[in-house]
């Protein structure tokens, strides 16, 4: 491993970190998230889920519809005992009625990731980790450059040295005489 | 000799041009995913991490049995190469598993079968290390390092179907043959996890050719101590 493959990978490291301190704004996602408590629904003449709305922290209200078909809308929604419920509109439209309802009555804030005021997942929220678990990933992007640029190092250091203790074998007068 | 200075240069820009893309969109481009929220980026290091050093002991396996078998030097400096380089990633495998598991699961490590078969995969990489270094040369030292490497390319299968075989916590298979059925991901959080997987694994490659080219330079050394030493004998 020579200096200008070091330089190289280092380099590629160095733009990789400019991008993180952006972190809490990091992915431009093309859908957005939001927080709340359902607050209604409207329900086909079939049972079936329309849409919904829900009351985010600041007290605005937000109406999101759902769909079923090739985009649709996901479910992830836990029970009173925490068992969780996974499914999607396309499957289960009616008993999405019922989870909602339930989440409705409890308080039970959800998080719905949403594009053009459709429901693309509706999920339970997840405890506010969305934000504080940064510290995590920060860490484990320094181990694995750390521990890998480590060992690329290594790597040119012994390399440095057998090229030296080669060089100087070379120039000794046994190899010399038995070449 | 310019033509391999040459083409050694271009793979490593071309792995860096990799490393920069996964990068990018890891941090950028991909969409930060509801349920776990950023964490799950660090799945893009780590599943790619999983793959090599799972493709590597199977590398390592086989040139160490093709070695027995054809005697060719070069084949177990590719093993010893390949060994190396594939402990560091399953070693950097475990660590970023764990520190994405404590704020997922809210543990560092549970006992299921996905993590203990990965677990056993780095100790028998520590294993065929130490037992090269440890056991003097020759025939005997080739088939025993030759048993280890196979009994860890076995392992490796099992830790590929592992989370589907005994269903836990951890994610079902997503990427290979049997990827696909229950853990079907997004197509950006797939392509990002697709490109981030080629660039460990050209980064692997990269790495496990400068240790080949050492284990080369370590051989010449010792090649060239032999040659002194023999001379020394007949003068004296």
């Amino acid at each position: 491993m020579n200096m200008r493959s070091l330089v190289a990978l280092t380099i590629a490291a160095l733009i990789s970190y400019a991008a993180l301190p952006a972190s809490p704004g990091l992915a431009q996602s093309a859908s957005e998230v939001f927080d709340g408590v359902i607050t209604g629904y409207t329900t086909a003449g079939t049972g079936e889920l329309q849409s919904f709305t829900m009351v985010n922290a600041k007290g605005q209200m937000l109406e999101f519809k759902v769909q079923a078909g090739a985009q649709t809308t996901a479910y992830g929604l836990e029970n009173q005992a925490g068992d969780r419920w996974v499914s999607d509109q396309s499957k289960d439209p009616v008993e999405a009625v019922r989870r909602l309802r339930d989440h409705q009555e409890r308080f039970a804030p959800v998080t719905v990731t949403a594009r053009d005021g459709v429901a693309l997942s509706v999920v339970e929220k997840e405890g506010g980790r969305l934000e504080t678990n940064l510290g995590y990933l920060f860490a484990i992007y320094t181990v694995t450059w750390l521990a890998f640029f480590g060992y690329v190092f290594i790597l040119s250091r012994r390399q440095r040295d057998l090229q030296r203790e080669i060089a100087r074998l070379k120039a000794a007068p046994a190899s010399q005489n038995k070449k | 000799m310019l033509r391999t200075i040459l083409s050694r240069n271009l793979f490593l820009a071309v792995t860096a041009g990799m490393t920069v893309l996964t990068l990018w969109m890891v941090f950028i481009w991909a969409p930060t995913e509801t349920e776990q929220g950023n964490i799950y980026r660090s799945l893009f290091f780590h599943v790619p991490l999983a793959w090599v050093s799972m493709v590597s002991i199977v590398g390592v396996a086989v040139a160490s049995l093709a070695y027995i078998r054809f005697k060719d030097i070069r084949l177990d400096r590719l093993a010893v190469a390949m060994a190396e380089t594939g402990v560091v990633c399953g070693a950097l495998m475990l660590l970023t598993g764990m520190m994405w598991a404590r704020p997922v699961w809210e543990t560092w490590w549970t006992g299921e079968a996905k993590l203990t078969t990965a677990l056993i995969m780095f100790f028998i990489y520590v294993a065929y290390l130490m037992f090269r270094s440890y056991h003097p040369a020759g025939a005997q030292r080739q088939r025993i390092a030759a048993v280890i490497a196979v009994i860890g390319a076995v392992d490796s299968l099992i830790i590929y179907v592992a989370a589907d075989l005994w269903q836990r916590a951890h994610p079902p298979i997503i990427l290979g043959p049997a990827g696909g059925k229950d853990g079907a991901i997004a197509s950006q959080f797939g392509l990002t996890l697709l490109v981030a997987v080629i660039a460990f694994t050209l980064l692997y490659a990269f790495v496990a050719s400068e240790r080949y080219r050492i284990r080369s330079a370590e051989d010449d050394v010792v090649e060239l101590r032999r040659l002194a030493d023999a001379s020394e004998g007949e003068r004296s």
